[in-house]
């Protein structure tokens, strides 16, 4: 379609939606709740899901349940316990590093210290970098680690635990690579990504946490992560 | 007739004692070609592209005063460096790992490009100066 033939047609749409912007409005609210009719400008829902048929005032009612991140119990550079209601009411960026690491986390801490800048005291954000090396990085050389990095508060938190419930819980919940590998540098290969989770854990991007290109998509992303929870 | 013999002369002598200059110049520039690939491969991860460091955790090249000892700045690059150090008067203490895997060209190369970069040097650091260096800190 040309562009003198595209004009008319969207002044058309701004006026109708002028005229009609009550019930379109109620329109989009309704097939929003309806969960089919999510905006296009929403970010997807990432991961699997299933459908789940359940029992409901004797009528059988089937509807899709998204993957979502489980409980867990880490701790955190303050020794604190941190687990899945930790980050309740929050949007997250999870990560998973070690602090020895030769290659690509230095590169992916620079970057996420940018989204630590940039969402700094906001409180419906955090940052969760997991070590997938526990059994040198012990709460006191993540808390050296964060100090370094300069990082203080609650905001930005570098958790340690059982090394097995990192790995699983980073390659079957936020679908990255994490496993040990005695011939890469550092005994560890793992992934670069950044994995954006939701107010309701669910994944919503999976960024490339090396590059700049990445990380801006990454916090262009959470902004309009953030606005989904502005009504 | 003498005179202008003598002027030619002059100019053969000019001539080869410059084209010596710029053959070093060019070893230079390719020196630091290549010592750019090598930082960027090997350092560039802690160090930053712009040699700059990260927070207080990696010790800045740029400007950096540990430059000054040039011996060590070799050794470090191929056997690592353990334990706290101060680099302009900012304490740091976080290993840095060996890099075997760089040749001594590559020592040579990076250590030309950061010390012409950084460490107010127009010169080169061949590998001929870095070899022994290197045999003598050997672990």
């Amino acid at each position: 379609m040309s562009k003198q033939k595209l004009l008319p047609v969207l002044n058309r749409l701004v006026s109708f939606w002028a005229k009609n912007k009550a019930s379109l409005l109620l329109i989009g609210l309704i097939s929003t709740l309806a969960g089919c009719g999510a905006g296009t400008d929403k970010l997807p829902i990432l991961g699997h899901r299933e459908a789940v048929t359940k029992l409901v005032d004797g009528k059988s009612v089937t509807d899709s349940v998204y993957q979502s991140i489980p409980d867990f119990k880490f701790v955190s550079q303050y020794g604190d316990t941190v687990m899945a209601k930790t980050l309740d009411n929050k949007i997250y960026v999870a990560d998973f590093f070690f602090t020895s690491c030769p290659t690509i986390c230095p590169k992916m801490k620079v970057q996420l210290k940018r989204v630590y800048e940039k969402f700094k005291g906001n409180p419906n954000v955090m940052l969760l970098s997991h070590t997938i090396d526990p059994a040198h990085d012990s709460v006191a050389v993540l808390k050296e680690f964060a100090q370094n990095l300069g990082v203080t508060g609650q905001q930005w938190l570098f958790v340690t635990g059982d090394r097995d419930k990192i790995y699983e819980i980073g390659q079957n919940s936020y679908m990255v690579t994490a496993q040990a590998d005695s011939t890469a540098p550092g005994g560890v290969v793992h992934s670069g990504a950044f994995i954006l989770v939701d107010k309701a854990k669910h994944i919503r991007g999976i960024y490339d946490g090396t590059t700049e290109a990445g990380v801006n998509k990454l916090m262009n992303d959470m902004d309009r992560l953030l606005a989904e929870y502005k009504l | 007739m003498m005179r202008l013999t003598g002027f030619f002369i002059a100019l053969v002598v000019f001539a080869s004692v410059s084209s010596c200059q710029s053959d070093e110049e060019i070893k230079r520039e390719q020196y630091i070609t290549e010592g750019i690939l090598v930082f960027k491969n090997n350092c560039a991860n802690c160090h930053q592209n712009k040699g700059e460091g990260l927070a207080a955790l990696y010790p800045p090249i740029a400007k950096s005063d540990y430059l000054v000892d040039k011996k060590s700045v070799i050794c470090l690059i191929r056997y690592g460096q353990q334990g706290a150090i101060v680099v302009n008067g900012k304490h740091y203490n976080r290993p840095m790992p060996a890099q075997p895997q760089l040749s001594d060209l590559e020592v040579a190369e990076l250590i030309t490009y950061i010390y012409n970069e950084w460490g107010g040097e127009t010169k080169l650091t061949g590998v001929k100066t870095v070899t022994p260096i290197l045999d003598q800190c050997k672990k």
